[in-house]
């Protein structure tokens, strides 16, 4: 398999429409040609809203598409605050919104304070304590896999049976939740950041409704979770959050919830996206792919290089709360920006070759986790170390991994997506 | 020159403690604490990149002279 990258000047921007989620699923190849000329020629380009059923449309929205706009709006949080929703275009009314984006959604004080109280759970020092733990998740997610393949004539599904195990199961165990619910936390988690894929919501009228539901049961797994680990400590993230406290205060078992739910979707499919997007980057880079094999040392740039390629979350969005100016552009109160990772990833300004992949890369300031700011990914570190030890694994004891057929693309515009990549062991028969 | 901190600024993100675990330790209030602030000359530059790439610029250098302390 092949990449062919498009030449810019073929696109026809007039009839590009980003909020025209089947566009997203199209050819990578035609996304980052058209993000090439919206960066030359309307950095800040205007777009209506996507209509979302039993939502009011709002007025629209800028795509900003070059990574100096991205970073100086992401680094005035004051100016550009995520309080009036960060992971939707649409205005989402404020109790859901708190309730689904935690701290994403929040502005300070409130996101200072509860940032502090879960960011020391995340450090790499703490984290240096799940790496054994990590280690044997992916082992064990191997092994599966191989089974699977040996049951299926040495097919298996890279998303399924290798991406999505992965950080699902860190995070699970992590917070402590018992085996027999991790099937519905995945596909609770799936629906809630479906971005509407008719495939994940069959019935499109009743999305918003799914989608609420979803969110209900987690959030009850979780409170229960949090008074029974108030009753009964244990060595879990749960236990950790609901007896730390910040100048004497506490987290309530419904921001508790609130938190979950949002590790959970912020932790699983950005992972699991960054993996699938990595496997496939190396089928389509084979050398690439015999460079990182032959050469451990490589992992920090490569991780990095995986996920600049891959930037699996696709914007954030901010809102301006006065009337301005950002590099030129003149903006008001109430007007929303989404700030496109996947462009600043590939902005020639930055980035020497932005359409090589090349996992040396250095130094590589992607915004993948996000551009500076408050908001930047409380779980970079883990996330790291999650990619890190499942390619070396991957590399290491499934070096006959093949991938046979396009991947089937996840129709939203907030997610880098694979929904599917089929692919087989040759060494199993 | 000496590493200083803005606590309002800080988010605990650990960055700074990735690159320098020796010098950078994020708390148990969720801030960072800089456990040696008169930066050593041979991790000078990953002190410079540290404090570049702090994502809420809550770290920067001062030079001896600096500050009413001196
Ligand atoms: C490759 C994987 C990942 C990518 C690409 C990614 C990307 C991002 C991005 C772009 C943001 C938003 C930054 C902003 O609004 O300025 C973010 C925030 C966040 N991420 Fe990640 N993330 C990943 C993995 C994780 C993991 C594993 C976790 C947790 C277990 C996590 C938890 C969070 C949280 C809680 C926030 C909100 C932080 C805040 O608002 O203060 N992420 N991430
Ligand atoms: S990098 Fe900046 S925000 Fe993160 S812990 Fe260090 S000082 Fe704080």
């Amino acid at each position: 398999m092949t990449v062919d990258a498009l030449p810019p000047a073929s696109i026809d921007l007039d009839a590009v429409d980003l909020s025209d989620r089947d566009w997203w699923a199209g050819p990578p190849a035609r996304r980052y040609a058209t993000f090439a000329r919206l960066r030359e020629e309307r950095p800040f380009a205007f777009y209506a809203e996507p209509e979302i059923p039993m939502l009011p449309s709002g007025p629209g929205y800028w795509a900003v598409t070059r990574y100096a706009d991205v970073e100086a709006i992401s680094s005035q949080p004051a100016v550009f605050c995520s309080g009036r929703g960060a992971v939707s275009i649409q205005d989402i009314p404020a109790d859901l919104n708190e309730f689904y984006g935690s701290l994403i959604s929040m502005d300070d004080p409130r996101h200072a304070k509860i940032r502090r109280i879960v960011s020391k759970t995340f450090t790499p020092r703490m984290l240096e304590r799940t790496v054994d733990s990590v280690r044997a998740v992916v082992d064990d997610v191997l092994a599966r896999a191989r089974q699977t393949a040996a049951a299926q004539g040495g097919h298996v599904d890279v998303v399924a049976d290798l991406a999505a195990p992965v950080p699902l199961r860190v995070i699970c165990d992590m917070m402590g939740i018992p085996e027999e619910h991790r099937a519905m936390v995945l596909a609770h988690s799936t629906v809630i950041l479906s971005g509407g894929d008719p495939e994940l919501i069959e019935d499109q009228e009743q999305q918003l409704t799914v989608f609420l539901q979803a969110g209900m049961e987690l959030a009850a797994l979780m409170e229960a979770l949090a008074a029974e680990r108030l009753e009964r400590p244990r060595e879990d993230l749960t236990t950790a959050l609901v007896t730390t406290d910040v100048d004497g205060e506490r987290l309530s078992h419904q921001e508790i919830a609130s938190f979950f739910i949002l590790l959970l979707v912020a932790g699983n499919e950005t992972t699991r996206n960054a993996i699938s997007q990595g496997v496939l980057a190396l089928a389509e880079h084979p050398e690439q792919r015999a460079r990182w094999a032959g050469d451990p040392g490589l992992d920090r740039t490569a991780v990095e290089e995986v996920v600049r390629w891959a930037s699996p979350v696709t914007w954030m969005r901010r809102t301006a709360t006065r009337d301005g100016e950002v590099n030129g552009h003149r903006f008001a109160e109430g007007d929303k920006f989404l700030l496109l990772y996947g462009s600043a990833n590939r902005d020639p300004a930055v980035f020497r070759d932005p359409e090589v992949f090349d996992l040396g890369r250095d130094p590589n300031p992607h915004v993948g986790f996000g551009a500076r700011g408050p908001h930047f990914c409380l779980g970079a570190h883990l996330a790291r170390r999650e990619i890190a030890v499942t390619f070396r694994a991957l590399l290491d004891q499934l070096p006959d991994l093949e991938v046979t057929a396009e991947p089937d693309r996840l129709h939203s515009s907030f997610v880098n997506g694979i929904k599917r990549l089929p692919a087989r062991l040759t060494g199993v028969r | 020159m000496r590493i200083t901190v803005d606590r309002e600024l800080c988010i605990g993100s650990g960055a700074c403690e990735a690159l320098l675990p020796d010098v950078f330790e994020v708390g148990d209030d969720g801030v960072v604490t800089v456990l040696r602030p008169e930066v050593d000359p041979d991790v000078a530059d990953e002190v410079r990149d540290a404090v570049a790439q702090c994502p809420t610029g809550a770290l920067a250098l001062a030079s001896e002279g600096d500050g009413p302390a001196g």
